[in-house]
């Protein structure tokens, strides 16, 4: 019988779980030993086992397609990724870090803007930026905190080294396929999971209700919803998931309204009845059309009113985005060193921002050789990955940068990390990342792990679900118990 | 709770239950023709009349059989009141109100889903139409189930069970349309011989024959069954015991202002129907008045409880 580890490469990239084909790395060694005393019909079935529980839990998510849009299973991969504990501590370690940076830096902008002053960061940056929104300065709110919910995506080179590609702190998602990864992998695997020390995850509903709680206008009690667009948003399976997960009110901008004593409400069947937290997951452009988009018919008129004469908590806090712009993450290494006085636990990917003479030219002469992505896009929309473009598509591109240079950053192209992925009944190696959540309220909360995604696609970097992703279980595993 | 999640949660328990109706009729209806001789005029088509529907039915369908019939009411996804449209209306309700329910709840909703999508073709053949619907109804009663025994029996479990009683009444009703051809004049003397078996076969679609052999205990008469199915106490799904249900829910749901009169109302103009040796056509006329004020009835509870006030009206 032919072994699923058949002609498995691990020269491509760093690979997370090998050494070689034949050599898995410590933390990998249980899970190795256990996939080969299966049969490969085995690992077919617990395969087709683990689709059709995610069909009958109806974990979906949604891709706009010019024929409408299509409601698709969540593409998973069985074989998970794994992290040993002592690694993950320094990146946990990093990450409160870095948010706690971001927040100091939120909180400049929209306050004394000391950052902008001592000559950190160029005031255009700033005031350019999209995300910038001056309605908000001025405005504290609760723990100084604006970015309560940041998803932080990080690659591994091959150095193997963890960098941080990104910080998405307006409405980062995924993490509700986090928890239900884990789910289907109990279901799939249940004699694996019982042997091995892994951390839990489940806790996450927990702590994001105990931190929108901390952020509340009111004590005791408060009353917490979930904002949706609605149904027809790609992440309303999440939102559903987490509002039920923690028991709160899934609302939608019709059912809350602003009254004149600016405190928002909700409409019930027994009128209206106050809310305190309002955890949307609307951008900030269709919060409020009486102060940002005119036509936006996904918010609250008012909303923004309530929220700065402090009585709704908004998480995240509108103008939070301002920091998750990729222009202003070549700042955050800085940011580090500025307001904590210490030196940044997890790296930044070099990067080269076009609106800077010097980088400029470097990127037009290197556009070949690196990734070039617009400073405010989301979902891997927009980008120019060279070494994977034709010629043709690097010149039109090339012209797309010079329009606007403010708008792009060029970044080396990282031969992103490796993990063995099922595919077609053989393990084959694929590209993840890895997003974590960070929560941050009264105290700042690590997931354990986080949702790693992968390129389906043989030699594929891009991971985003919408574009021929999927994603696998994410294991931390404390290797000094086991 | 929120208006708009009262809501969803009242039209999904509705679509289940009309899931889970439909089901039940187009199985007893298979039963019953098994044991009729071939020719009486007891056919497929009564099936679509008491749905009122004969329209939509004869403008898509040249033949009225059992093939064309079964499909059109099980499967047909341009029919509104086809098991799989309802069973699809209930699963988007669903999906907008799953943070009030038990997993469990859309997880039965989306697997009968998929079931039906799955074995759109079973239905045209009779021995996979059997185990098709048998699989429904099994699932129907599981959703109903655990949300019985996982749910706080509180305001959107309230909900819930308005719309489900709501829905069965309505049923009801139209399964004693069927009852109502029976008294035709102009039957014949060999569906006169077969009557018994009929009356039956209309408990039977209300999972009341074993109740009604324990209840009522004389030979079966279709005057005592309409009674029954009317009026008892006790029957799950007699039209009065629905309305019990239904004023239980009116009367325990916040903001219910004049609701429980009008349940009152409804409750006492059942009491007076008076089915002993009515004609057909007086049947049917008191089925109608029957199906028209459990509309309206709806009404109430949609304006009271759904259409989403202003704020100035509530201060």
């Amino acid at each position: 019988m032919k072994s699923i580890w058949e002609n498995y490469k691990t020269d491509v990239a760093y690979d997370e779980l090998m050494y070689s084909e034949f050599q898995p790395r410590p933390m990998s060694h249980s899970l190795c030993q256990y996939l080969n005393s299966l049969k490969k019909e085995d690992i077919d079935k617990r395969k087709i086992a683990a689709e059709l529980a995610i069909m009958e839990m109806g974990i979906t998510f949604t891709v706009y397609t010019d024929e409408g849009n299509i409601d698709r299973a969540w593409p998973f991969d069985i074989i998970p990724r794994i992290i040993d504990s002592k690694e993950w501590n320094v990146i946990e370690k990093g990450l409160k870090q870095r948010l706690t940076a971001l927040n100091h830096f939120i909180s400049d902008v929209y306050g004394e803007q000391q950052f902008i002053k001592d000559g950190k960061i160029p005031s255009e940056t700033i005031n350019s930026s999209k995300n910038f929104r001056k309605e908000c300065v001025g405005m504290k709110p609760k723990h100084n905190v604006w970015a309560n919910i940041c998803g932080t995506d990080l690659v591994r080179d091959k150095d193997g080294i963890m960098y941080v590609l990104e910080d998405n702190l307006r409405v980062p998602s995924g993490v509700s396929y986090m928890l239900e990864n884990r789910v289907i992998t109990k279901r799939v695997f249940p004699e694996l999971l019982q042997d091995i020390n892994i951390l839990p995850i489940d806790d996450y509903p927990a702590q994001l209700q105990d931190m929108l709680s901390s952020i509340a206008p009111v004590e005791g009690n408060p009353q917490i919803v979930v904002l949706t667009p609605g149904i027809y948003n790609s992440a309303y399976f999440e939102h559903a998931y987490l509002a039920q997960q923690m028991g709160a009110q899934l609302v939608e901008g019709s059912d809350l309204v602003v009254k004149a004593d600016n405190c928002v409400y909700m409409r019930t069947i027994e009128g209206l009845e106050k809310v305190d937290v309002i955890y949307r997951r609307i951008d900030d452009d269709f919060l409020d059309p009486e102060v940002f988009r005119k036509d936006s018919a996904l918010g609250v008129p008012g909303l923004m009113r309530a929220w700065k004469a402090g009585n709704v908590a908004l998480a995240n806090a509108p103008g939070a985005g301002v920091a998750d712009d990729k222009v202003v993450y070549a700042y955050v290494p800085e940011m580090i060193r500025y307001y904590l006085n210490e030196e940044p636990i997890l790296p930044n990917v070099p990067t080269y921002l076009c609106s800077n003479k010097d980088h400029f030219d470097y990127v037009m002469e290197h556009l070949a050789e690196l990734v070039v992505k617009p400073a405010n896009e989301s979902g891997g929309y927009g980008m120019l990955v060279g070494p994977h473009s034709t010629a043709k598509e690097v010149e039109a591109f090339r012209k797309v940068i010079q329009a606007d240079p403010r708008n792009y950053i060029g970044q080396p192209t990282l031969a992103i990390s490796t993990a063995p992925t099922l595919c077609k009944g053989k393990l084959e190696p694929r590209h993840i990342d890895l997003r974590p959540f960070i929560l941050q309220g009264e105290k700042t909360f690590v997931t354990a792990g986080g949702l790693t995604r992968v390129a389906l696609k043989k030699g594929s970097l891009v991971v985003n679900s919408s574009q021929g992703g999927g994603s696998k279980d994410t294991w931390i595993i404390n290797m000094e118990n086991s | 709770m929120l208006s708009r999640s009262a809501e969803r949660l009242y039209w999904l328990a509705r679509y289940v239950e009309r899931t889970e109706n439909t089901a039940k009729l187009v199985s007893v209806h298979m039963n019953l023709l098994m044991d009729l001789p071939k020719g009486v005029e007891m056919g497929w088509q009564q099936l679509v009349r008491i749905n009122g529907v004969e329209q939509d039915f004869l403008e898509k369908n040249k033949a009225i059989n059992e093939r064309t019939v079964t499909r059109f009411l099980l499967t047909d996804a341009n029919y509104s009141g086809s098991l799989l449209s309802s069973l699809t209306a209930a699963r988007e309700n669903i999906r907008t109100t799953r943070e009030l329910l038990p997993d469990e709840a859309w997880e039965q909703v989306n697997e009968m889903y998929l079931y039906v999508q799955k074995n759109l073709d079973a239905v045209s053949n009779r021995r996979s139409r059997v185990l098709f619907l048998n699989e429904i109804l099994k699932g129907c009663q599981r959703f109903t189930g655990l949300l019985s025994g996982y749910m706080s029996h509180h305001h959107p479990y309230r909900f819930i069970r308005l719309g489900r009683n709501l829905e069965r009444a309505d049923m009801t009703s139209r399964i004693l349309d069927l009852a109502s051809l029976l008294l035709s004049e102009s039957r014949s003397d060999e569906l006169r011989q077969y009557e018994t078996i009929l009356w039956m076969n209309i408990l039977t679609a209300l999972n009341a024959l074993l109740m009604y052999r324990q209840h009522v205990r004389t030979r079966i008469h279709g005057d005592d069954v309409l009674d029954f199915l009317l009026h008892d106490q006790h029957l799950p799904r007699s039209v009065s015991y629905c309305l019990q249900e239904i004023s239980d829910c009116v009367s325990r749901l916040p903001n219910n202002d004049g609701l429980p009169d009008k349940v009152t109302e409804l409750t006492e103009y059942i009491q007076t129907i008076n089915t002993h040796n009515a004609t057909q056509l007086q049947l049917r006329g008191i089925l109608d008045d029957l199906q028209n004020k459990l509309g309206a009835f709806h009404g109430h509870i949609n304006s009271n409880w759904f259409l989403r006030a202003t704020p100035e009206q509530e201060g």
